[in-house]
């Protein structure tokens, strides 16, 4: 647009850029600084120790059962949500009676914050007076109430069926806009050659969702890899380690065992996988507009 | 049987798992929250109770300080929205309205830092935060969120301005009007809608931040709600489950309500408005 091309424009983005980049771009620095410094507790740093603390990271048990419960935790979360939000956007994509209410219904949990959905179940999976205790009792599923959250593997379990459970609005959300851009006509086309439903879905929705299928992959992965609350308010990484992922075990050092360097070490190489993981999204957008500006609909 | 009515039932029945254990927490939140006390930890444990306390939730607002962790969450959630917005509008508009150099990279920018998580740099966030000498400090709240919600609120503003046609702004400068004019008079009306919704949103993700207000704020007379809730269940030997379940009733139920009204405009302003 003619003449305001230039300097106005930056002078308008210069502001909001200058806090991001502080917010953000301080504590990256600083990270880096202190992860290659002796801390002591209070945070003093205490001179350049070289990779000592990433040495120190690689030598320590629980930052690997960390690290294999996190691998665990994010495929299984963006796999399970995955196989279900796929088939629930289709249904939410056809005409029935109850749609609406149906959506909304599906929605909810991501209208709800984590802390508090963590802070809800952990009452209801109460060993002793939990209400789902008492729905599968009365159910007569089981006699005795179960301590759903006593046992690692248990309780890590059941706090990956409830990251499912809040991830699935999210992906279902992102299926619906890619639902509903696919082309109408190669489904009728298909009819006439009388392909099934099972033919359709493999041969004519799944192609043609790949890229919606591939973003919310990505963008899911980056989520539950960085997600606190759900472990955090439920076993807060235990009983004894048992639940840990890194960024619980992350907070642990930090906060409570005082453990700066190694930390911001561990910081460090998360900072680094969520970067990998964000390069990868920012392709997956810049390639879909590409490919839509060359469609001419951009 | 008529087809549609046929292919509804199939699809309810197919939901209905899911539906459940979607509304099962709800139903245990609501359940607990008007429950007695001493009805709280009953064996065996079950789903009924003898009266509704509706007193629960008068008491958990005395006991709990919620009227204060309330305030906080406001405070917080309404000034870095603000801050946000103040910052994002000129660079959404910028973004939707001209050509600059480096404009590539500035989206590039902004979609990772979108993507930025704030746990991942909670501990250096607290470190500047100490230098900046702002630990227990509400305002430390804003200023971050503020920061991490900015990518978000420029991205959706910005989808949403490339809406408004700019022939009005054009046909403004022909009759004589300044840049500015045209945009106070002209543009910034008809972006209200988007702002607004943008706005709400920004909220939403201040209201329900937990990593950094848990980090940041150190004493519980400046605790936000999910902070406060959360310090209720943490670490006690006894847990007053009925005021912790109230106090989430308070805190969820009108948020969750204007989210689900608004929901699907988050879509088209997210990321994924790129890809289609």
């Amino acid at each position: 647009m003619k003449s305001l091309n230039g300097f106005k424009p930056l002078a308008m983005i210069v502001p909001g850029l200058l806090l991001a980049m502080f917010i953000i771009g301080y504590p990256v620095l600083d990270l880096a600084n202190t992860s290659l410094q002796e801390v002591s507790r209070f945070g003093q740093l205490r001179g350049f120790t070289g990779l000592d603390n990433f040495a120190e990271v690689f030598a320590d048990p629980l930052f690997w059962d960390s690290l294999e419960r996190t691998v665990i935790w994010t495929v299984t979360v963006v796999l399970g949500t995955l196989a279900i939000s796929l088939p629930i956007a289709i249904i939410l994509n056809d005409d029935f009676y109850g749609r609406g209410l149906a959506r909304v219904i599906i929605m909810l949990p991501w209208a709800i914050s984590l802390t508090m959905t963590a802070v809800v179940w952990r009452w209801a999976l109460n060993g002793r007076a939990g209400l789902l205790n008492a729905t599968l009792m009365d159910m007569g599923l089981m006699a005795e109430p179960i301590e759903w959250l006593a046992e690692a593997q248990l309780a890590f379990t059941v706090e990956i069926l409830i990251g499912i459970l809040v991830s699935i609005p999210f992906t279902t959300t992102i299926f619906l806009g890619g639902l509903s851009s696919l082309p109408q006509d190669s489904y009728e086309a298909s009819m006439v050659d009388g392909a099934t439903r099972w033919d359709q879905f493999r041969h004519i929705t799944l192609p043609l969702m790949k890229p919606f299928i591939n973003i919310a992959i990505v963008l899911n992965v980056i989520y539950v890899f960085n997600s606190l609350p759900i472990i955090w308010v439920m076993t807060e990484g235990g009983p004894a380690n048992g639940t840990d992922i890194l960024v619980t075990y992350l907070y642990k050092l930090a906060f409570r065992f005082g453990q700066l360097g190694k930390a911001s070490a561990i910081s460090l190489i998360m900072f680094g996988v969520l970067l990998l993981f964000t390069i990868i999204y920012v392709a997956l957008v810049t390639r879909g507009e590409k490919d839509s500006a060359a469609k001419g609909d951009a | 049987m008529q087809p549609k009515l046929k292919k509804s039932l199939i699809y309810w029945a197919m939901l209905s798992p899911l539906v459940v254990v979607i509304l099962f927490p709800f139903a245990v939140m609501f359940v607990t929250a008007v429950r007695p006390r001493d009805e709280l930890f009953v064996y065996p444990p079950r789903w009924g109770f003898s009266e509704f306390r509706w007193g629960n939730f008068a008491e958990m607002w005395v006991k709990t300080n919620f009227g204060e962790a309330l305030f906080n969450s406001l405070y917080v959630s309404v000034l870095s929205t603000a801050l946000a917005l103040v910052l994002s509008i000129p660079a959404a508009y910028a973004l939707s309205r001209y050509r600059f150099p480096g404009k590539g990279a500035y989206r590039t920018f902004l979609l990772m830092t979108q993507m930025m998580s704030p746990i991942v740099l909670v501990l250096g966030l607290f470190r500047l935060m100490v230098a900046l000498g702002m630990v227990n400090n509400l305002n430390s709240l804003v200023l971050t969120y503020a920061a991490f919600n900015m990518a978000f609120t420029i991205w959706m503003l910005q989808s949403y301005f490339s809406t408004i046609p700019r022939d009005l702004e054009e046909a403004a400068w022909i009759d004589g009007a300044s840049h500015f004019t045209s945009l106070v008079r002209i543009f910034l009306p008809l972006a209200v809608p988007a702002m607004a919704v943008t706005a709400i949103f920004s909220f939403i993700n201040g209201w329900n931040e937990f990593v950094l207000a848990l980090t940041m704020i150190r004493s519980s007379d400046d605790f936000t709600l999910p902070v406060q809730i959360y310090s209720q269940v943490a670490g006690r030997y006894q847990v007053e489950w009925h005021h912790v379940m109230a106090g989430t009733v308070l805190a969820t139920v009108p948020v969750a309500i204007v989210f689900s009204w608004l929901q699907k405009y988050l879509i088209r302003g997210m990321a994924l408005g790129a890809v289609k």
